[in-house]
Formats: C-alpha cells, sequence, structure tokens
C-alpha cells in the first residue's frame, strides 16, 4: 500500500499571497485601504465594496474562537494523528482562521485561550500556519 | 400584518402531495441506487393510485454513495417526464424541491412531480461524497478538518461556552428520537434501545459529539409526489397541502463579523421562517408537530432557537424538558428522523411530516395534527450554511 499523504492547501490566484508569506513565516492579511476591514483571500472589500486593497502583515496573535477534536479519522493520512484537534482562532485584528493548536494537550484547549501564530514546513512549497498558547 | 421578507404571490394550498413511496432502510448491498429509486416510485404511484403516465416532472437529489443515474429510474418504471431536473446533495435542498416543484407547476412546465432520494451510504461509500474527500488539495483537509461532523462540533462548543450546554441535553435529543424510533417498525433503529448512560459512554467522534449525536449510514430510497390541488383529489389518498416555504442563507450575515457566515453560535433561519409563516398565514403557535433537520443533536437543538420555537441559549433545557416527546409541548422528529430512523437528507423530515398530516404515524401520531413544520439545512465549512423549511396541513 502507497503511503498516503495529507492534502495540501489549494493555492490560486487569489489566496497566493497568503501562502507565499506563510512560506516566510509570515502571517498576512488582505486589509482594506478604505474601512481597514481585514480579509484572508484577495477579494474587494465585503464591508464597503472598496477595491483598494493591500496585503499587510498581522501581529500573528489571536485567541481560540472555537475547536473540536476527531478521535476517529476521516481521511486515511490522520489516522496515525488520532486524537487531533482543529480549532477556528479569531486574530487581534478580526479575520477567522482555521488552525491546528500544537504545542498544548488537546485537554487543555479552550474557547477565549490566548495563542500565537507558528509555522509548520509541511512540503517542498507549503507551510502552515498554525498556533501554540501565547507567551 | 409585518412581512420583513418574500412577495405578496402566495402558493398556499395549491399544491399537495398525494402520493408517498418508501423503501426499506438500511443495509441493501444486493440493490442499486436506481434500483431503490424505482422501488420507491412504483410504491408512492400505488399509494396515490396514479399511472406512470399521469407524472410529467422529475427532481431528484442524490444521496450519500451516490449512483442514481439520472432517468433511469424513470426508464425503469415508465414515467414520460419532460421536466428532469438534479438539484445539489444537501440536506437544504427537499424543501427547495418542494419550491421548485410548485415553481414549476406554478409557470406551467408541469403539473405532476416527483421527488426523489436515493442513499447508498451504507453499501457504497468510498470514493463517493464524504467518503474523504478529493484527491486533489484541500486547505481544510491540510488541517485534518473532514465531515460536516466538525461544523456540528464546534457549534457545540460555542453553545457550551456560552449558554452552558450540557451533554445530557444533546443527549436527551438522541435518547428522545431512539425512543420515537424504537415505536416505529420501519426504523433503523427499531431494535436498538439506547439510554443515558449509553449516551454519556459512547465513544466519541468528534468531540464533544459522540456516535449518538451523528445520523444513521444507511440505504434507502424515497419518492413523493406533488400535484395541483384540483388533481391531488383524484387520488387515493388525502392530500397534505403545503402552506408555504421559506429560504435562508448565513451569507446574509456576510460581512457583519468574520465569523458570521460560520453561524457556530446558530443557524441563520429568520428569512426562512417568516417568508414561510408568511406565506401559510400562521405563526409557530400554530404548529402541531415539527420534523426539525437532525443531521446532529447540534444541528435539531440550534433550530428550535433560529425559528423561534426558544430564545437564545434555552433550547438546552427546553429539550431536557421532554418537549420535544409526544407528550411533550412541541412534539418533534417523530419517528426518530436521521439520528434514529434512517438518514435521507431531508427527506427523512419531509417524508414523516406528509404521514403525520395523513395520520399516518402509527402509535407515534401526534393527535388531531394538522399543520407540521418541516425544516432542512445544508452547507459545510466555510461555505455558510442555507436554513430552508416548508409548512404542510392535513
Amino acid at each position: 500500500m502507497p503511503e498516503v499523504k495529507k492534502q495540501l492547501p489549494v493555492i490560486t490566484e487569489s489566496n497566493k499571497a497568503f501562502w507565499e508569506a506563510a512560506r516566510r513565516h509570515e502571517l498576512v492579511a488582505y486589509r482594506c485601504l478604505n474601512c481597514g476591514a481585514l480579509y484572508l483571500q484577495q477579494i474587494d472589500c465585503v464591508a464597503c465594496g472598496s477595491p483598494r486593497m493591500e496585503w499587510v502583515k498581522v501581529s500573528g496573535r489571536g485567541e481560540v474562537f472555537t475547536f473540536c477534536i476527531y478521535h476517529q479519522p476521516f481521511h486515511p493520512a490522520w489516522k496515525d494523528d488520532i486524537p487531533y484537534n482543529v480549532a477556528y482562532v479569531k486574530l487581534e485584528e478580526g479575520p477567522l482562521l482555521m488552525t491546528n493548536i500544537v504545542g498544548c494537550d488537546n485537554k487543555d484547549i479552550y474557547i477565549g485561550m490566548p495563542v500565537e501564530v507558528i509555522f509548520e514546513d509541511v512540503a517542498a512549497e507549503v507551510t502552515l500556519p498554525k498556533f501554540k498558547p501565547a507567551g | 400584518m409585518t412581512v420583513l421578507f418574500g412577495g405578496t404571490v402566495s402558493i398556499r394550498d395549491k399544491y399537495a402531495f398525494v402520493g408517498v413511496g418508501l423503501t426499506k432502510l438500511g443495509k441493501i448491498p444486493e440493490m442499486t441506487p436506481d434500483e431503490l429509486a424505482a422501488q420507491a416510485i412504483s410504491l408512492a404511484l400505488a399509494d396515490a393510485g396514479m399511472r406512470p403516465d399521469e407524472v410529467d416532472g422529475y427532481i431528484y437529489q442524490q444521496g450519500i454513495g451516490g449512483g442514481l443515474g439520472d432517468t433511469v429510474p424513470l426508464q425503469m418504471t415508465g414515467i414520460p417526464a419532460s421536466m428532469v431536473w438534479q438539484v445539489a446533495s444537501l440536506g437544504s435542498y427537499a424543501n427547495v424541491m418542494v419550491a421548485m416543484a410548485i415553481g414549476a407547476m406554478e409557470s406551467g412546465l408541469c403539473h405532476t412531480c416527483v421527488l426523489v432520494h436515493a442513499a447508498s451510504a451504507a453499501s457504497r461509500r468510498g470514493g463517493g461524497m464524504m467518503g474523504g474527500g478529493p484527491p486533489m488539495g484541500s486547505t481544510p483537509g491540510a488541517y485534518g478538518w473532514y465531515g460536516p461532523g466538525a461544523t456540528a462540533a464546534c457549534m457545540a462548543q460555542r453553545y457550551m461556552h456560552l449558554y452552558g450546554l450540557k451533554r445530557e441535553q444533546l443527549g436527551a435529543i438522541a435518547l428522545t428520537l431512539r425512543e420515537y424510533a424504537n415505536k416505529r417498525p420501519d426504523a433503523v433503529m427499531h431494535d436498538r434501545v439506547i439510554t443515558m448512560d449509553d449516551y454519556l459512554n459512547a465513544r466519541m467522534v468528534v468531540e464533544p459529539l459522540c456516535l449518538y449525536d451523528f445520523c444513521l449510514v444507511n440505504d434507502g430510497a424515497v419518492a413523493l409526489i406533488i400535484t395541483l390541488a384540483e388533481r391531488a383529489r383524484n387520488f387515493k389518498k388525502r392530500p397534505v397541502y403545503v402552506m408555504g416555504y421559506g429560504i435562508d442563507h448565513s451569507l446574509r450575515e456576510m460581512g457583519k463579523s468574520p465569523e458570521s457566515i460560520h453561524h457556530f453560535d446558530g443557524f441563520v433561519a429568520q428569512k426562512a421562517g417568516e417568508e414561510a409563516f408568511g406565506m401559510a398565514g400562521i405563526t409557530i403557535k400554530d404548529i402541531d408537530v415539527a420534523e426539525i433537520y437532525d443531521a446532529f443533536t447540534i444541528f435539531l437543538l440550534s433550530q428550535l432557537e433560529s425559528y423561534g420555537i426558544c430564545k437564545r441559549g434555552e433550547a438546552g433545557p427546553f429539550v431536557a424538558a421532554g418537549s420535544l416527546k409526544l407528550n411533550g409541548s412541541f412534539p418533534s422528529n417523530t419517528s426518530g428522523t436521521g439520528l434514529s430512523w434512517g438518514y435521507l437528507m431531508g427527506f427523512t423530515q419531509l417524508t414523516e411530516g406528509i404521514r403525520q398530516m395523513r395520520g399516518e404515524g402509527g402509535v407515534c401520531q401526534v393527535k388531531n395534527a394538522e399543520i407540521c413544520l418541516v425544516t432542512g439545512l445544508g452547507g459545510m465549512v466555510d461555505n455558510g450554511s442555507a436554513a430552508t423549511c416548508c409548512i404542510l396541513r392535513r
């Protein structure tokens, strides 16, 4: 049986700046020059409609918004990771990001937990932003 | 009356369900989805006392496992439909299919429509939808996020944090629905009794949700025939009329906050409810029985709040008080539905809603029930989700 690999993010025209920054171990968001709203991909501003946007570096700090713990693999590449968590982190600057919490036990994760970004190089061209307890 | 959404065109009572065909539910590896669908269609025609050539519209939905071959079930049953539509495979679509059928009949495309759903989830899983994800890249997959259970689990986690939701309250939903299923001979879980201890000790699937918070994985098909009210009276069974329907989507919240379209703090269904109740000219207080979409216990719980049956944060104590039971204040999910009867996406709810309005609920029949609310939900992860409903009357 060939080893089943974990899937990698789909890198596209509209999100490649995000993944290129992650490769440099930087977390970026797409900011509206008109109202300041932040997004994780290239779009016109949903809040005010402005097309004037730019990629900016964000702090990488935030808190756990919600999370869950897989006790059963739904994809064969994850079977040795059971139990593992998937979380949504709300960045200090606003955007909500799907991620994994690392550097602590699953049982110690809670909603509101302060976290900060770390970067995991998972393939030659791909780095995943993940989060660890802050401080 | 204040009508916030929807127009002035009313379809109330102009269309009615006249035929219900349901195959056995469970593990049926010997039958293909086409064969299951054809059997359901034949049963629906027999139930209505209708000839195949009296049906001219067909709207179908692939169940989990897929494999329904477009017009094959029509060829197997001799239905010469001129209108053939496939819709998305989401739990929100059974009610959308009701609206589509009515729209088609309103515009003269057809006069009698068969709505079909066929699932082969138990026998033909893997490779198809929810079978482990596509082979190409996936950003959620890169983080190990698979299946709709994670959405439900993340929602339950938020409810526990915000409102003090307890596992015992989700367990009360699982047990109430299982008790209904134990009384329904055609339920997959008819013979399998569970207790609160079983629930609390069950294995976790996606924590905080355990095995009994997840809907069933089964094969089976259903076909429902809907026609014009003036034709409906020609058939064998008492017609079940559509009073209204509505649809909403969490995309409506886009831009309010980054987390709003994810609806982790409760589904966005207000517009669906207002449209449907507005069309029907009734309020939630007029509902005698409800069939609420229950892919997960938490989905049912949250919709009790979305449709105004409970205030936000109060659905946990509401279900724990036994409100959803036959003798409770809001009898719901009377077959045991997706969690314990059989999962046919939104068709599980629609089918039982029609049966209740016909008085065919057996020992789970809500006495003198005249009006039924049927709901559905569909959507995953970063797409947000659709909420749909329809209101039936006898």
